[in-house]
């Protein structure tokens, strides 16, 4: 049965014809190829591959970016792309933001002309996958003092160190890494095979099941010379990436707030106790009222961020807290919805456990919840509370 | 070789229906769609033309929101574009809706014609044969698979035995019954050229048609009669009971 | 009033519904006209009660399924209003002698009254339309919304050799496979559950589908306990189906079963719990075992 999104405002009305058109498209491909299978991805602890070839006939690998065989969609697009897929699973929508916005974006802005023309084309259609090296074992929140290293071997670069938590990374072709030459952060492209790579996979997750999530080891890696990212030095690269990607997320975490909220109006609606539908009790309608209420603030904070990105008139800040206020009540109607489900809710015959779990990860990865308070903190404030002398 | 494909646009078919004043409401539609035969008839012609070239002409008649389905289609692959405006479709009767059609068919060159073999709305299934009584084409219903033969094309539809290949030859209209596959999934770059691409509005005047009084007049609209409360029958001497009751009160089997 | 039935064949004779457009006709006031394409069960025809006379159309093109031949031979018989049995090939060809007359067509009517005002639902059954046709127009009857006209009747029988083109050819014929309707797609599913007891007893529920053209599904237990396949899984995390007529044997109904197949048109259940959930969602419940409601149903319907 397709989806029909909880749109109380209407707000998809403010899209473009073809921004709905995209919409469309992406929502029937999730209604029709993703919902049908994702509990046994999930359990089989997979990324279906067909949906990565899927995702690359339909064109949206790297929505916005423009040239190179990429969509050249609108920011606000990208925006509706993140929020379909992440209806249907959030480790879905984390496939295409790190391919889009974590690899492909970074070689398209910081790369060279021979690079861009190498893997736009390819990382587009979906026939290459590429993921991102930037948090380490050690280093999270605090990427700046991140201990991967290259060094200029003259003829190579050789690479040392370990990224961990890297969405893709086993089944990618490149990972995007950043690391320290001569003190300073620089983006290598790094292929899969180049001598002294590995990327294990990281097992045992009760999150984004079906997607992976891997390590990166480089012991002596050796990369030839024109794998740096001529055009970037410092965090601004890696975090320049970010913003994209976490704006992608403050419209993703809608996606998966509609689906639990659509799921436990429906429940409630079929569920009956003590002969009456619990959605006709008012502490059930109290917790739907809620949740509309918080779907349609955040529908309306997505788009205006997306039109803001469009015009170009936005600031970091801006995302961060978009997408902090997103992924908080998403994950927050995910337990109320789980709590309107009462023990069915856990099960996998319902898609409420599994977003609630994703949730978690969506919450802490790309900018933890915190760190996007102390970034609009030191926004007001003019002060950064990150770190201190003790 | 241009093939004309008649598309419909009408309410999802998981859309609300409500009544109001009588009638249909159709600002309460929350969402309109392709009629589901007729994506069958666009992805018939669109692989045929993938086998033997050709040109996909597509044809609606209805209100400007029928834009929009003109635009899926060309995100699929349509190649012309084609609005007979007519703000009161619904309105129409049958003799009506088949001229325009006929017209809009004739003005675009093509000499086959796809379509559903019935539209999700009316069920009907009469546009099909009658535009092609209107045009002198031979016509088949109820098609699942099409193919060119050289000169005609082979078209299967079903028999009393099972299904049977006929050969037709233009003009000709296949109306199509659930074809072999769904119609497939636009991308972006279709998308991207459908916005560009021109719809061809036709008026009444622009095809030279004059489509006379409404024969029909549609008094009312009405939600159906409500279903009786359930029934429950002891034991399985009711079964018969049941089984003509399916057949006479309910008239599902 | 001057009316024409258009009546449907059946290999040598007349269709059942022939009788039942008959009886349509004869509550407007009428006394039709039956023509015949092809010409097949004449005599029958002429002795439904009503009629004034037969006509037989015949000609070799009847042998093949080509409305436009079949329209333009049976057309110049058919005058006044016209009659037919909302059938595939009943539709085809009242739709192309409407357009050949100029006048329009009502199709799957399941109310008639002088007038003429006629009854049909539209949007899938979620809407009953009433309209007025003034002057000549054609209507399809769906089958089974009419009651018939009884036997005794004496009329006339011309037979009309008529010439037509036939455009169609037949070049191959192929027998109908074996295979199973998906219940996605299916127009009745009969499905089971864990209540009839093992996966071989699933046989059952096949002939019965095998009778009335159905899909089988199944409840989540059985999918999961006895190795059915997912495809045939009705529920929440299977299919959702929203078929005409949904016949749940042996499945108790829990909640994400009942998401999956409540949108049906008509539900009957069959369960020996009277308690059972399912029977709270069921159009007609029927309370018995399947070891005896299930054969029972197989020879009520192979008898309609």
């Amino acid at each position: 049965m397709p989806f029909e999104a909880l749109d109380f405002y209407d707000v998809d009305s403010l899209l473009t014809d073809e921004e709905r058109m995209v919409r469309d498209m992406v929502r029937d491909f999730v209604d029709e190829e993703v919902i049908p299978k994702i509990e046994h991805a999930c359990r089989d602890g997979v990324f279906p591959d067909e949906w990565r070839v899927a995702l690359g006939e339909m064109g949206v690998l790297g929505a916005p970016l423009k040239g190179y065989d990429c969509p050249g969609l609108s920011y606000t697009a990208y925006g509706v792309i993140c929020r379909e897929l992440e209806r249907g699973d959030s480790g879905l929508r984390s496939f295409a933001s790190v391919q889009g916005s974590l690899a492909m974006y970074p070689i398209w802005d910081f790369g060279s002309e021979e690079q861009k023309q190498h893997y736009l084309p390819k990382m587009a259609s979906g026939e290459w996958i590429g993921c991102f090296g930037l948090t380490e074992p050690d280093y999270g929140s605090n990427p700046g003092d991140m201990i991967t290293k290259a060094e200029d071997m003259g003829d190579h670069y050789l690479l040392n160190g370990a990224k961990m938590w890297i969405t893709n990374g086993t089944i990618a072709q490149l990972a995007v890494v950043w690391a320290k030459l001569d003190g300073v952060i620089r983006g290598f492209i790094v292929e899969k095979g180049d001598p002294g790579f590995s990327a294990p996979e990281m097992k045992g997750k009760h999150s984004l099941k079906a997607s992976v999530t891997s390590e990166l080891v480089f012991q002596d890696c050796k990369i030839p010379k024109d794998r740096i990212l001529p055009g970037v030095k410092g965090l601004r690269g890696p975090f320049s990436c970010l913003n994209n990607a976490r704006y992608g997320i403050s419209w993703g975490a809608v996606g998966a707030a509609q689906a639990c909220f659509d799921s436990a109006r429906e429940y409630s609606l079929s569920r009956i106790q003590f002969t009456h539908p619990i959605a006709s009790y008012q502490l059930v309608q109290n917790k739907l009222a809620w949740m509309l209420r918080e779907i349609t603030k955040a529908q309306l904070l997505a788009y205006h961020l997306g039109q803001k990105k469009d015009a170009g008139t936005w600031i970091p800040e801006h995302i961060s807290l978009a997408k902090m206020n997103n992924v908080d009540i998403a994950l927050e109607i995910a337990r109320e919805a789980r709590d309107i489900h009462g023990a069915n809710g856990i099960l996998d015959e319902y898609c409420i456990m599994r977003h609630m779990a994703n949730l978690e990860s969506v919450k802490t990865y790309e900018g933890t919840h915190d760190i996007h308070n102390l970034i609009l903190g030191r926004h007001i404030t003019g002060i950064q509370a990150f770190t201190r002398e003790l | 070789m241009t093939i004309a494909v008649l598309l419909k646009q009408v309410p999802d078919t998981t859309a609300k229906i409500s009544v109001n004043g009588g009638r249909v409401d159709e600002n309460a539609v929350s969402k309109w769609s392709f009629s589901p035969y007729d994506e069958y008839a666009l992805e018939a012609a669109l692989q045929l033309k993938e086998s033997v070239g050709g040109e996909i002409v597509a044809i609606t008649a209805g209100p400007a929101r029928c834009e929009k389905l003109l635009r899926d289609a060309a995100a699929v692959g349509a190649d012309t574009l084609v609005h007979v405006s007519a703000d009161n479709i619904n309105h129409l009767d049958s003799t009506q809706v088949q001229k325009l059609l006929a017209a809009a068919v004739q003005k675009s060159g093509a000499s086959v014609i796809f379509c559903g073999k019935q539209a999700a709305d009316t069920n009907a299934g009469s546009t099909g044969p009658g535009v092609a009584e209107l045009i002198g084409a031979s016509c088949v219903t109820l098609v699942s698979e099409v193919s060119s033969d050289g000169g005609g094309y082979v078209v299967t539809r079903p028999s009393s035995a099972g299904y049977e290949k006929v050969v037709a030859s233009a003009p000709c209209v296949f109306a199509f019954d659930k074809g072999v596959s769904e119609m497939r999934r636009p991308n972006v770059r279709g998308i991207m050229m459908a916005k560009k691409k021109p719809i061809e509005t036709w008026s009444l005047g622009d095809l030279g048609v004059d489509i006379q009084a409404n024969g029909v007049n549609i008094d009312s609209h009405s939600p159906p009669a409500e279903k009786p409360p359930g029934q429950k029958f002891e034991g399985a001497e009711s079964v018969s009971t049941v089984v003509s009751k399916l057949r006479d009160e309910a008239n599902v089997i | 009033m001057e009316c024409t039935v258009i009546a449907e064949t059946s290999g040598n004779s007349i269709h059942p519904i022939t009788a039942q457009l008959v009886g349509a006709a004869s509550s407007l006031g009428a006394t039709p006209t039956v023509v015949i394409p092809g010409g097949a069960g004449a005599e029958e025809a002429a002795s439904i009660e009503g009629v004034s006379k037969v006509i037989s159309v015949v000609g070799d093109y009847f042998s093949t399924f080509d409305s436009g031949a079949w329209a333009s031979a049976i057309a110049p018989q058919c005058s006044g209003v016209v009659i037919a049995g909302a059938t595939p090939i009943g539709r085809e060809v009242a739709s192309r002698v409407a357009a050949k007359r100029g006048i329009p067509i009502i199709q799957d009517a399941t109310g008639l009254k002088s007038g003429i005002t006629i009854t049909r639902p539209i949007y899938s059954g979620k809407v009953v339309e009433t309209s007025t046709v003034s002057g000549d127009c054609v209507i399809t009857l769906r089958a089974n919304a009419f009651d018939a006209a009884g036997s005794g009747g004496s009329a006339s029988v011309n037979v009309v050799d008529q010439s037509a083109d036939i455009s169609i050819a037949v070049k191959e014929a192929i027998s109908k496979a074996s295979e199973r309707l998906d219940v996605s797609e299916a127009n009745i599913i009969i499905s089971g559950g864990r209540g009839i007891g093992e996966k071989e007893n699933f046989s059952n529920l096949e002939d019965v589908a095998d009778i009335i053209g159905a899909a089988v599904g199944a409840s989540r237990a059985v999918v999961d306990e006895w190795g059915m396949p997912h495809s045939m899984q009705v529920g929440q995390t299977g299919k959702t189906v929203t078929p005409s007529l949904y016949i749940a044997v042996g499945i108790s109904g829990a909640i994400q079963h009942l998401a999956g197949m409540r949108s049906s048109k008509y539900i009957v259940a069959i369960n020996k719990d009277p308690d059972a959930p399912i029977f709270g969602v069921a159009d007609y419940g029927i309370v018995a075992t399947w070891e005896e409601a299930v054969p029972a149903l197989k020879s009520a319907l192979a008898a309609l």
